[in-house]
């Protein structure tokens, strides 16, 4: 069961838009929270069609174009998602007008684009896509679910050309309300320096990162996804432990293989102690890196750092800034393993090797 | 009649998202839907809210919105001729 990577189309709080890793400086925000780098919208999308958009709307539909034009594919034969908050602004909007208006005069434009799928559906809607089309909404493991589909699908026709997305934008009220409730850090001067702070929470990101994903090898594939899991609520470190080392076995590799780990560490010390033991045990002697510190902590940012692994397989280079405490990149780079769990509930294991 | 065609220009620009019209870009007597200023189905529902929320008027039969929404000029004279 694999997926090869054909195509990339990438929005993030990083210059990722031209999908080249990290030209140049990362980018560093102010504060607690970051916001994507949008591209001029005009130049991907008609006016009549963006007029009814939100953001996160605007977000998918370019980024899918992006996508679909990398892999020199007009038509996918499947779309399949993953969003953990879908359509938030538009939902906002929608709850918003029945309690200002007392249930009454009640618009269609917020209330079709408030579900989780809107933005599958408007892809599908502006390609004429009448096949597949499914989106999971499963917290942190929206986009492994959508992975694990496309991989599935992809074992039965490999000849299929699917286009796979992770995809959350976060809104003005919905951060107000985590802040509320401690998900973010107070007073963090900057992005970057994360890992510096030693209060609780995290930093909050959003992103839209897309794929073509499909069952043949083909020279101009980014790398593959060779094995998704999960797991709910390890009782112990062993059991933690356990399932890393059975989730390789079973694709006939072990620890000594992987190349590169990228850990979903996101600041609050409270959760990434989990991830700090494992660097001082099974991980012992691995090359260790981070993502959260370039696109915040988000519900589908595991498809940031799948962006991530495809670019630093295709180029064999892997960009310093998410290296953790200096690790040597020992090369070739054959397989790249994700680990990311959020507040130890959902934890998930993504594997990713070159093609 | 002109100070409501302006005033319906303005609001109409903002409940359907024409964020990129000017309220002199629109001709009051073009048709709204197909040619002219190009509306859909959808945005027939904002009409019809639109006309009940800040005006007051409720449109009974759905058939009658083809005459009432022609232009923004019928628009008016619907108002007019039904706002209490």
């Amino acid at each position: 069961m694999e997926a090869y990577i054909r195509g990339i189309g990438n929005i993030s709080p990083q210059h990722s838009w031209d999908n080249i890793l990290f030209p140049g400086e990362v980018v560093r925000y102010e504060g607690n929270r970051l916001k994507c780098i949008e591209p001029d919208y005009k130049a991907y999308i008609k006016p009549i069609q963006m007029r009814r958009m939100g953001r996160i709307l605007k977000m998918g539909v370019s980024a899918a174009g992006k996508c679909l034009r990398d892999a020199s594919v007009d038509m996918p034969d499947a779309i399949i998602m993953g969003t953990g908050l879908g359509m938030q602004s538009d939902t906002e909007k929608f709850l918003t007008a029945i309690l200002d208006n007392d249930e009454k005069f009640l618009t269609p434009t917020s209330f079709i684009q408030s579900t989780h799928n809107t933005v599958g559906a408007h892809i599908a809607v502006m390609l004429k896509c009448n096949k597949y089309n499914f989106t999971y909404v499963n917290d942190n493991l929206s986009f492994e679910g959508a992975l694990l589909d496309s991989m599935m699908r992809l074992s039965d026709d490999p000849s299929e050309k699917i286009l796979l997305a992770g995809i959350d934008e976060i809104t003005d009220s919905y951060f107000t309300i985590t802040k509320n409730a401690g998900f973010w850090k107070e007073d963090i001067p900057d992005n970057l320096g994360l890992l510096n702070h030693a209060g609780s929470g995290s930093i909050a990101g959003e992103g839209a990162s897309f794929f073509i994903v499909t069952g043949e090898a083909h020279p101009d594939n980014y790398a593959r996804f060779a094995g998704i899991d999960s797991f709910y609520k390890p009782e112990s470190d062993k059991e933690i432990d356990d399932f890393i080392t059975a989730f390789l076995a079973k694709r006939n590799l072990s620890l000594d293989d992987i190349d590169l780990v990228i850990t979903g560490i996101n600041g609050d010390p409270g959760w990434d102690s989990g991830y700090f033991r494992l660097q001082d045990t099974l991980f012992k002697g691995k090359t260790l890196a981070y993502y959260k510190h370039l696109c915040g902590e988000y519900y589908t940012s595991s498809s940031f750092a799948s962006w991530l692994a495809a670019g630093i397989l295709k180029t064999q280079s892997c960009p310093e800034a998410i290296l953790l405490n200096n690790s040597k990149v020992n090369k070739p780079l054959r397989n790249i393993l994700i680990y990311n769990h959020l507040r130890n509930t959902n934890h998930a294991l993504i594997l990713l090797s070159a093609c | 009649m002109e100070e409501l065609i302006q005033k319906l220009k303005e609001e109409i620009i903002e409940v359907l998202n024409l964020e990129e019209m000017e309220p002199g870009e629109i001709d009051p007597d073009a048709p709204l839907f197909g040619e002219g200023l190009g509306l859909d189905s959808i945005d027939a529902l904002e009409l019809i809210v639109l006309l009940e929320k800040n005006y007051g008027i409720k449109i009974e039969d759905p058939k009658d919105g083809r005459k009432i929404f022609f232009s923004l000029r019928t628009m008016a004279e619907y108002i007019t001729e039904h706002q209490k």
